[in-house]
């Protein structure tokens, strides 16, 4: 899709030095790149990422975007590719989903090992078998224990703006982890929404100065073996493999108060305010609330404000941050609701329900709240989530303020 | 480190007997067409005196510039003393008294009476440039220069830490401290998952076993890690050489992909497989590099096979197929010829991809005895089991060291127990296949001059 300017608000200062246009999902990442200024970027074409990459393409091609293209041979060495240019002290980018991201599972799991920065957007995919290329969670939830850090985003701007942002979390001394931008395949890939484009120069001075390899290099200059072997039954081995393990631990941790002050301080430069972690819809005083993540969330809270409007006291809690899972914010979000229902638009098999369901009652248990709480699964496989189907979320969560809840995930778009 | 020298190697199953080195000799040192003033000496062995012009038939007398010189030694008026930067013994004819001790003295008789001169007279290799050798029309005589690389190379400094934990008799350690040796510091090393990393180069608990930066990549990614850390040198201005020294394992299975991958984009960097046809650092099991016929541990013999049942994937010659910069094949047992193709190698890295297969000898896995390793891996090469070639899209496809008298592949096959179950019928399959793989290159050579 082309890019069109269709207006240039100049009332707002901290909005002085946008550009308002419209754009896709997919466009919007790529532009984001692009203001961040990565030396490298490997490509592989996948959909529905594909229109992402070709964008990158061309950006770089009419000289819009200083950068070195590296068209692999495939998913496994772009991450690779990138993985040495990290190590060599580049900024470094890519974007990937479904089968892509389950080809470069390998180097992906030593990509947070090697505390190597890369931002890579993951325009979600549902599974691969059923085969299907339309949208949904599968993809990224199913690599959620591999040390990376993924936000979701609800909007074409929240993709934007959240990957700028996510090369500033991942240089960050304190977190020095790859990052994840999950963007909605299908609704956000191919939606086009008004966006406004933060200018060049203020982006560079949110940025600062790239910082990517103080800690590992290959670099002549300063030799180092990077990852030798680690471990063993005894010396130090064991311990030095311990140590490694607590420190991305620690890294996740910390993202979760850098993801925070990063969201803030872009708010105060370019006057888009995200919540970085957690967001609150409409909980102060609600007696029940829903959960979402993503492109989903937008139809939810049409449905929160309907039902406000009939009188129900329910609110909405929207997971921004999914790895590091956000179970202060969590804290914060559930203090007065007696009754939780969780959407999620891919499985956890083991646990017959959602994953982000599953999470969330570790964050119960950890609280000490016996609340009753219904996994809700829908969107799979590019399925609608509308505002109706949200209806049926809240009056099935608002149920449990009065029954306990079904061991059954709800099936929202399921054949009986 | 001692000093080494070059020398003039005989190989009797090549000689004739023609004389055209005795011919050569003596013109270039007294302008005679007499033979008998020639200070090499062709002569038929004591044994077969009598009998006709065969080869292996004939022996040489020849000064050997020994190290330890007996000549000298009884020389009794310091005529003769050993040069010590040539290595040639040099004869003093103003000290002489001709006693001709000397020529006792000598073994191989090296060092004789000139009837003309009534004096002794001895070979000087013509100051690093024998005469006789480039006359010899059957390569029987050969003047062996590796002594430079040990003089000159050895010299420098040793980028890998003393005491990598190779299996003794392994020549992998060789290739690796003269490789990177001549590479030099300004280098980031991948060695993959196999025997480079598994004796100590990347190193374990925090310690490491190499001086210039290296990493251990996963065994499917080595070419694209590398790709990307050279482009970002290329990116900032600094020149860096990106090289992998890699074993066949992962470079023809795994690996393959983003070797192809890296291959075809024209990645800057110097791809050195160490082909010891298996997986043997994790117990010697089959590759696709793996020759047909041979014992490994998941081709093991039985009573219903008997080793591999399928041919070698011939690597290098897949990356001829990708028109790389640079391909060519080595052993260990020719360091003079694998030098020359490491400098083109190094060379042509920087404007392409560069690939470098080194047949390496297992002693462990291959099953010999340690000792016998370079002796291995010279016998692969004069059976033609191995071809040593050099290919660049300028120039084609070139043998280096071309084997017109092949000794019979078995002579290589009974080197080694792996091969030791093989029945005749699977012996003659190798050596059909050793000549179908020779014809095969042979062509490509001939296509890629004509």
């Amino acid at each position: 899709m082309s890019t069109t300017t269709i207006d240039t608000p100049n009332t707002d200062a901290a909005r002085a030095t946008t550009k308002a246009m419209l754009c896709e999902g997919n466009e919007a990442a790529a532009l984001a790149v692009a203001l961040a200024r990565p030396d490298m970027v490997a490509v592989y074409p996948i959909t529905p990422q594909t229109s992402l990459v070709e964008k990158l393409a061309s950006l770089i091609a009419e000289g819009r975007m200083d950068a070195d293209i590296v068209d692999a041979e495939g998913e496994h060495s772009v991450l690779s590719v990138l993985q040495g240019g990290a190590l060599a002290g580049a900024r470094t980018y890519t974007a990937t989903c479904g089968p892509g991201l389950a080809f470069m599972f390998e180097p992906y799991l030593r990509t947070s090992g090697m505390r190597l920065p890369l931002v890579m957007t993951i325009v979600t995919r549902d599974g691969i078998t059923p085969q299907s290329v339309w949208g949904g969670h599968q993809d990224a939830m199913t690599v959620r224990e591999s040390g990376w850090i993924q936000m979701y985003c609800e909007t074409v701007q929240e993709v934007l703006d959240t990957t700028v942002m996510a090369f500033k979390l991942a240089e960050h001394h304190d977190v020095m982890l790859p990052v994840n931008v999950c963007l909605d395949g299908n609704y956000l890939s191919y939606g086009a929404s008004r966006i406004e484009l933060p200018e060049q120069a203020e982006v560079d001075a949110f940025m600062g100065a790239k910082d990517v390899n103080w800690h590992v290099a290959l670099d002549p200059q300063r030799p180092m073996a990077v990852d030798p072997l680690t471990g063993g039954s005894g010396g130090n081995g064991p311990e030095t493999f311990a140590r490694y393990r607590r420190g991305q631990c620690r890294g996740m941790q910390s993202a979760l108060r850098v993801i925070t002050e990063i969201h803030e301080e872009w708010g105060q430069r370019f006057g888009h305010h995200f919540a970085p972690l957690v967001e609150e819809y409409r909980l102060d005083d609600a007696e029940y609330a829903i959960m979402t993540l993503g492109s989903m969330t937008g139809a939810a809270k049409d449905a929160i404000d309907e039902a406000r409007a009939a009188g129900e006291k329910v609110g909405l809690i929207k997971i921004k941050t999914f790895s590091p899972f956000p179970v202060a914010a969590l804290k914060h979000a559930l203090r007065s609701v007696r009754a939780l229902g969780v959407v999620d638009r891919s499985v956890a098999f083991r646990w017959n329900c959602g994953p982000m369901f599953q999470e969330t009652l570790g964050v119960l248990y950890r609280l000490g709240r016996h609340i009753p709480a219904q996994s809700f699964i829908g969107g799979l496989a590019g399925a609608d989530l509308t505002t109706a189907i949200f209806h049926r979320v809240i009056d099935e969560t608002r149920a449990l303020l009065t029954r306990p809840a079904s061991d059954e995930p709800v099936w929202l778009n399921a054949k009986d | 480190m001692g000093q080494a020298y070059s020398t003039i190697a005989f190989d009797a199953s090549k000689c004739d007997g023609c004389g055209e080195c005795m011919k050569a000799c003596a013109g270039a040192k007294f302008e005679s067409d007499d033979v008998r003033r020639s200070l090499i000496q062709i002569m038929p062995k004591a044994a077969a005196a009598t009998g006709v012009a065969a080869k292996g038939a004939f022996e040489l007398a020849l000064c050997r510039q020994c190290g330890d010189p007996k000549c000298v030694t009884v020389c009794p008026a310091g005529a003769l003393g050993k040069d010590g930067a040539t290595g040639v013994i040099d004869w003093d004819a103003s000290k002489c008294v001709d006693c001709l001790l000397c020529t006792i003295g000598c073994s191989y008789a090296g060092i004789a009476l000139d009837e003309y001169t009534g004096r002794v007279s001895k070979c000087d290799t013509c100051d690093g440039k024998p005469a006789c050798v480039p006359a010899c029309p059957t390569g029987a005589l050969r003047h062996v220069t590796t002594a430079r690389i040990y003089n000159e190379v050895g010299g420098w400094e040793d980028l890998f830490a003393p005491g990598l934990a190779g299996c003794q008799g392994c020549n992998t350690e060789l290739l690796m401290r003269h490789t990177l040796r001549r590479v030099g510091p300004d280098t980031v090393l991948a060695t993959p998952p196999g025997c480079v990393p598994g004796m100590g180069s990347v190193g374990f608990n925090g310690t490491t076993g190499t001086k210039v930066p290296v990493f251990h990549p996963l065994l499917t990614n080595t070419a694209a890690m590398l790709a990307g850390v050279k482009r970002q040198y290329e990116r900032v201005g600094r020149k860096v050489t990106a090289m992998a020294i890699a074993g066949d394992g992962g470079a023809s299975d795994v690996g393959f992909q983003s070797l192809s991958g890296a291959a075809e984009r024209g990645e800057r960097i110097l791809f050195m497989v160490v082909d010891n046809e298996g997986y043997m650092n994790t117990g010697m099991q089959r590759s696709s590099c793996t020759p047909y016929g041979a014992w490994t541990s998941t081709t093991p013999v039985g009573a219903h096979t008997r080793g591999k049942t399928q041919d070698a994937k011939n690597l290098p010659l897949i990356m001829v197929n990708h028109r790389c910069a640079y391909v060519a094949t080595a052993s260990t047992a020719y360091m003079e010829d694998l030098y020359a193709k490491l400098d083109k190698a190094l060379e042509a890295s920087e404007h392409g991809f560069a690939y470098l297969h080194v047949y390496s000898p297992c002693t462990t896995g291959w099953r010999f005895q340690s000792a016998m390793n370079i002796e291995v891996a010279r016998k692969a090469v004069e059976s033609n089991f191995v071809t040593l070639w050099e290919y660049t899209p300028e120039t084609g496809l070139s043998f280096s060291r071309p084997v017109d008298r092949p000794l019979p592949v078995v002579d290589y096959l009974k080197a080694m127990g792996r091969f030791r179950h093989l029945s005749p019928e699977q012996i003659e399959h190798i050596q059909n296949k050793v000549e179908e793989n020779l014809r095969f290159v042979q062509k490509i050579a001939e296509k890629e001059h004509g």
